[in-house]
Formats: structure tokens, sequence, C-alpha cells
């Protein structure tokens, strides 16, 4: 048995993290591509969001590399991701591969772990009694593994705007991160996180700029892949601004297990409120938490907003449309980006380049 | 009885299933019920925002209904249905459309979500006929008759598509024609959302088109949910979209035998069907191929209804000579 899952973010390295720890064989799909993307393209349908696709890409590398079972997170309707399961396992199919599938239910029912319990009935049987004893500290350990990632990011992402040698903090960060990924214990991990925070914070800073901040808001896959955005976060940051995102992988694990009174989760329900004003009832994914965003974070003094997307996605196709108006009533610039297969990052960078521009435009006048 | 004023329904999206049951409701409660019409030959599409040809529509039937009418009537169709439920769109549709006429003109956008326990489509109307006025004992009959009329015509509704010009379907005073005894030669299955199939400005009117090439069309409003549900139980999920079940489990029956060919109507950018399109291609792949002709058509507003004729004639070609 040989275990893979999707690329999202630094996901990889929580799931990697688990399987290591629980002594699980794994295969991490190769990086994120341009051939991954091809192979996802060719594959799929037109209209089909850009997910679904680069999913179904780091699956076929994956199985060619030797993996035999895919895990994936499931989700609930009325978005289209709950439903990625049961068309890729027939386009797998379709495509030659043998392998087996477990989805992890989204929320714990009992229709979904009788179903878990049906899935994973034949894995059982491979798994050592180790391994199973082993799996939840394996899940503490990925837990452990993916907040520190996720403290480096955001430090990242303060320190990035400042830099005085450009691309600095990108090379540092993605060496902290590795060492995060290869801690094996808690007292080595705990050391990485550590020398990587400090590697982070004695990059040279230039105390004097004052930065824009710009919130992303959007699809959290979107938002949350620097492949699939095309380093948006990283190159708003290296033209002087700081980035702020909500959208993290731990705010939609603790999102999912309803665990929604963590003060993480009650942002969101603030940003729900907020949306009310525009949006009369619940559209669905990420759609009404990019306008409460949007207009919370104007109310915050925040100079402008990102709004990422897939093209053809459902939920955010409606954000967009109101977005436009939410910009207007509360003055504040908000830069749309759909995205989709095209090799686009060129334009990305000119139209972010455009809106710091503005940006310090408006600053100057006000 | 006296008029009360005017309410105008656009015809757009769940409009072309249930226009029968919304206009007789209100015309029961007394108000004069005004529909769009088409865009007609030099009719342009207002894009407020980037989403899929149908709810371009709705906002452009919606902006030129706006000063013509006290109310505009765009419930907010989350589910009609105890477990399913609509496209995610068309939750935020009554809000684009108040953005999108700035607020200019009252919406009655009653929720209408049947998987809560104790809602049912009685009430939800109810609710409306409370908001204009009406008390729930006339709202209850209206309701009833409303009803009434919307079985009437689903009953009929393949006959209608079949005798009457595409512009009548909707009048709701046309009856439905006596059906001919002798049916056309070839019978073919029209499958997508029913404003994909019945909007012409949507299909450039294919439903003229392909009575023209001398074929009898069936759509699923002749199946029933029963056999729609059998089609699909199999699949390793549930797909949780009604329109989304309707259309697999109608293609799946067609594509098992029963007619001479099958049409699959969507509109570009449309996710529900982007994904199920995906799915039934690949599947009947893996299950080793349809015998029966299947042509899946997508539609956006650069559509021409000249590349669609050579596409049914072609089609109809590939029919024939299966047949012989």
């Amino acid at each position: 048995m040989k275990v893979t899952f999707p690329h999202l973010g630094s996901m990889h390295i929580f799931c990697k993290a688990i399987a290591e720890t629980a002594g699980i064989p794994f295969i991490v799909p190769p990086e994120t591509s341009r051939r991954t993307l091809t192979l996802g393209v060719l594959h799929s349908n037109e209209c089909i969001c850009l997910p679904f696709k680069i999913i179904l890409g780091n699956f076929i590398e994956a199985l060619e590399k030797g993996a035999d079972t895919i895990v994936m997170v499931g989700s609930g309707p009325p978005c289209r991701l709950g439903l990625y399961d049961l068309v890729q396992k027939v386009i797998l199919e379709d495509l030659g591969f043998h392998y087996r599938w477990l989805t992890i239910p989204p929320h714990l029912t009992w229709q979904a772990i009788w179903k878990n319990y049906e899935e994973t009935k034949e894995l059982k049987k491979e798994l050592s009694a180790k391994n199973i004893l082993l799996f939840p500290y394996g899940l503490w350990m990925g837990w452990r593994k993916m907040m520190a990632c996720e403290a480096l990011e955001k430090l990242a992402m303060k320190v990035r705007s400042r830099e005085v040698k450009k691309g600095e903090t990108q090379r540092r960060l993605k060496r902290a991160l590795g060492w995060v990924d290869e801690a094996k214990t808690p007292g080595t991990l705990r050391e990485a996180a550590q020398r990587g925070e400090r590697l982070i914070q004695e990059i040279e800073q230039d105390p004097s700029r004052i930065p824009f901040r710009v919130a992303i808001v959007g699809e959290l896959y979107t938002v949350m892949d620097p492949h699939i955005n095309r380093g948006v976060e990283q190159k708003l940051g290296e033209l002087g601004v700081e980035v702020t995102r909500t959208s993290w992988f731990s705010t939609h694990i603790l999102r999912s297990l309803r665990k929604n009174k963590a003060n993480r989760a009650s942002e969101r329900i603030r940003f729900f409120e907020a949306s009310k004003a525009y949006l009369g009832y619940d559209v669905g994914a990420e759609c009404n938490i990019s306008i409460g965003e949007t207009i919370l974070r104007s109310q915050e003094g925040y100079d402008g907003v990102v709004h990422l997307m897939p093209f053809a996605c459902m939920p955010e196709t409606t954000a967009s449309g109101i977005l436009t108006k939410v910009g207007k009533d509360w003055d504040i610039p908000i830069l749309t980006l759909i995205l989709d297969e095209q090799e686009i990052e060129g334009r990305i960078q000119t139209l972010l380049e455009a809106f710091v521009e503005m940006l310090q435009w408006k600053r100057k006048v006000a | 009885m006296e008029e009360k004023g005017r309410i105008g329904i656009p015809n757009a999206l769940m409009f072309y299933r249930y226009f029968a049951l919304w206009r007789c409701f209100f015309e029961e409660l007394g108000w004069k019920v005004m529909v769009s019409g088409g865009l007609g030959k030099k009719g342009k599409i207002i894009y407020f925002e980037d989403s899929c040809l149908p709810m371009k529509l709705l906002v452009t039937h919606a902006m030129f209904l706006k000063d013509k009418v006290d109310h505009l009537f765009i419930p907010r169709l989350v589910s009609l249905h105890r477990t399913y439920i609509m496209c995610p769109k068309f939750r935020g549709a009554p809000d684009i459309v108040r953005l999108a006429t700035e607020g200019n003109v009252s919406i009655i956008d009653e929720t209408i979500d049947l998987r809560i326990k104790g809602n049912s489509l009685l009430q939800s109307f109810s609710k409306i006929g409370e908001k204009l006025g009406a008390s729930k004992k006339e709202s209850k009959q209206a309701f009833l008759k409303a009803q009434q009329s919307f079985s009437t015509f689903q009953k009929e509704w393949v006959d209608r598509i079949n005798q009457l010009p595409s512009r009548q379907l909707f009048e709701i005073d046309i009856p439905t024609p006596v059906p001919h005894k002798i049916s056309p030669p070839m019978k073919v299955a029209l499958i997508g959302h029913p404003y994909n199939l019945f909007d012409i400005d949507i299909n450039k009117d294919i439903i003229t088109l392909i009575k023209g090439l001398g074929m009898e069309i069936l759509t699923s409003d002749h199946l029933s949910g029963e056999e729609i549900d059998r089609q699909i139980s199999d699949l390793s999920k549930e797909i949780y979209w009604s329109s989304g079940r309707e259309i697999v489990g109608s293609l799946l029956h067609f594509l098992s035998g029963g007619v001479d060919g099958v049409v699959f109507l969507t509109s570009f950018k449309c996710g529900i069907d982007a994904l199920l399109q995906e799915f039934i291609k690949r599947r009947l792949k893996v299950q080793g191929g349809a015998s029966i002709p299947f042509l899946t058509l997508s539609f956006d507003e650069h559509t021409g209804r000249e590349g669609l004729t050579t596409r049914l004639e072609a089609f109809r070609d590939v029919m024939e000579a299966r047949k012989h």
C-alpha cells in the first residue's frame, strides 16, 4: 500500500507528517507543475473549476509514480467540490489506473462514518497494529507541523513587505519550511520552527517604509495554493504590500470540525454577518465570507482587497458581481483575478503592479 | 375583481418550469402578471456580472420589467425537494437583481427551502400572499388552484412541445391541441435545464429546428421521479443538485433505449453541467459506449442558428444510418 494525497499550499507537509509518523508508506505527488495542469486539463471539461484539474493532475502523477491509495477530503453541497470524487474516480478508471479511494468525511455523521468504514475495510488488513496505534500521534504531529508552517508564512508576509533585498524572504521561507518538514520528533520540530523564525526575522528590513495593507479573499484553493494563484502573495509582498488572509488550512479544518467558537473561526462569523447587507442567504463556500471580509477590511482601514477565484467557480461568480458594488459603496479598491489554465503569470504581475501604483496614487491624494 | 397592481415575472431560469404555478397564483390573488417576453431581434443582453447566459438573461429581463411593474417576483430557490438543492447561483439571484436595478423596484424574494422540516411550498406561497396583503385562506385557495393548473400543464407538456410553436408554449390561454395520430418517424430526447431547453434566446429556438427535421421530442418531463432515482441509485456518491439528478438520470435512461438519439443542451460556464457532462462521457466509455447517438450542444451569446442547423442535420443523418 502506498498512500497519496493532493497538493494544497503546504498541506502536503501535514499529510506527510501523519503518514511518516504512523509508519504508513506514502508518495507525495510531484510538485504542481505545468505538466500537472496540462494532464488535468486534458482529462476534464473546459468549464470545470481549476482546483479539479490540478487535483486530478496531482493524482495522475502520483499514480504514475506508484501510489495505489488516494486520500481525499470530502465536502458537502452546494459547491462542486463535494462531487469531485464521483467524477475523478470515473476519469481515473477510464485512464486505466488501478487504485483505491478513501474520502475523509467533512462532517462526522453516521452516514459518513458508515461509508468510511466500508472504504477502509480492505485497507485495515494491510495496516499493522503499530500503524493504527501511532495514527493519533501522527495526527498530532501533522497538526503541530501545520501550525508551525502557518506561523512562518504569516511572519514572512510581514517581513516581505519591508525586505531590502528582493526575494530574500521567499528564499529563507522555503528553507525554513524544509526544516519543519524534515523534523521527526516534537523536540526537533520545536527547534526547527524556532530556527526558521530566527532566519526570517534576521532579514535586513527597511524600517522607514510604510507598506500598504491588502487582504486576499476568495475561493480557498486559489487563495491558499501559490501554484494556482501564481504566487500573488509573494508578488504583492515584493511590491511592498503587507498581505493578510484569513483562509488557512487550520481555519478550514477547525471549521469542518465545528469548532466555531475558537476565536479564529468567530472572525468568519463576523464576516458572514457583514455580508448580510448585500446577500440575503448563504450562497455557500467562501462567497459570503469574501463579501463580508471586504466590507470589514475597508472599515479597518485596509488599502485594498485582492479577490481570487477559479474560472466558472459557482459561488465566487456571484460574489464578484456583488463585490463591484461593495468596492464603490465602501471606497476600497478591489482587484478580481480569475484564474484558469492559461499562462498568465506575466499578466498577473502587470495587474498587481498597476494595482499597487493606484494605491500609491490614492495615498498621495488622501 | 379589481386589479391590485402589477407583478413582473422575468422570463428566465425556473420560470420555464413553474410558469403556470407562479402566474396562476398571482392572478388568482387579483394581481396582473407581466412577463418580460423574449429579447427580440434587437434585444441587448445586460452584462451586470460575469455568469452563465441564463443568469445574464435574468438580469436583462428584470431590467426590462423594473419600471413597468409594482413588484418583481424572483424567489430565492434554495431547494424544491426534501433532500436535494438547486444551483448555488439561484441563492444570490435576487441580490444580484437588486444591485442591478439599484433598489428602484420592490422584489419579492421569498426563500423557498423545502429541506427544512415542516416547510412546504404552500407555506412559502402563503408568506408571499401575506406580503401582498392576502389572507391565509385566499392564499391557500389561490395556491391550490395554481397547483392544479401547474400539474395540468406538466401532464400535457410533451404534447404541447410537439404541437405548438415555441413562442406559444408559455401562453396559458392557448389550450394544448389534441395529439396527432401519426407520430414522426424519429424520436429524439432533449435533455438539460428547463431554461436551456425552452428559452429561445439561449438555444436559438432549437425546438422548432428539431421539429422541422421531422423528429418527435421527448424530455425528462416524460419520466417519473422514481425512474430517475433508479437510474442513478448505483453511483458512488449521491448527486445533490435536483437539476443534476434529473439530467444524469434521464440521460442514462434515454441512452439505454426508447429513442433514436439524445441531445444534451448546456450553457457555457454552467458549473453543474460541466462536471456532470464529463461524468456521463467517462461512464459511457468505461461501460463500453452507448449504442444511441449522443450530441452535446453548448450555448453562449455567440451561438449562431446556422451552425446549429448543420449540426442537427448531421445528427439526423447519423440517426438515420443507424436505423437502416
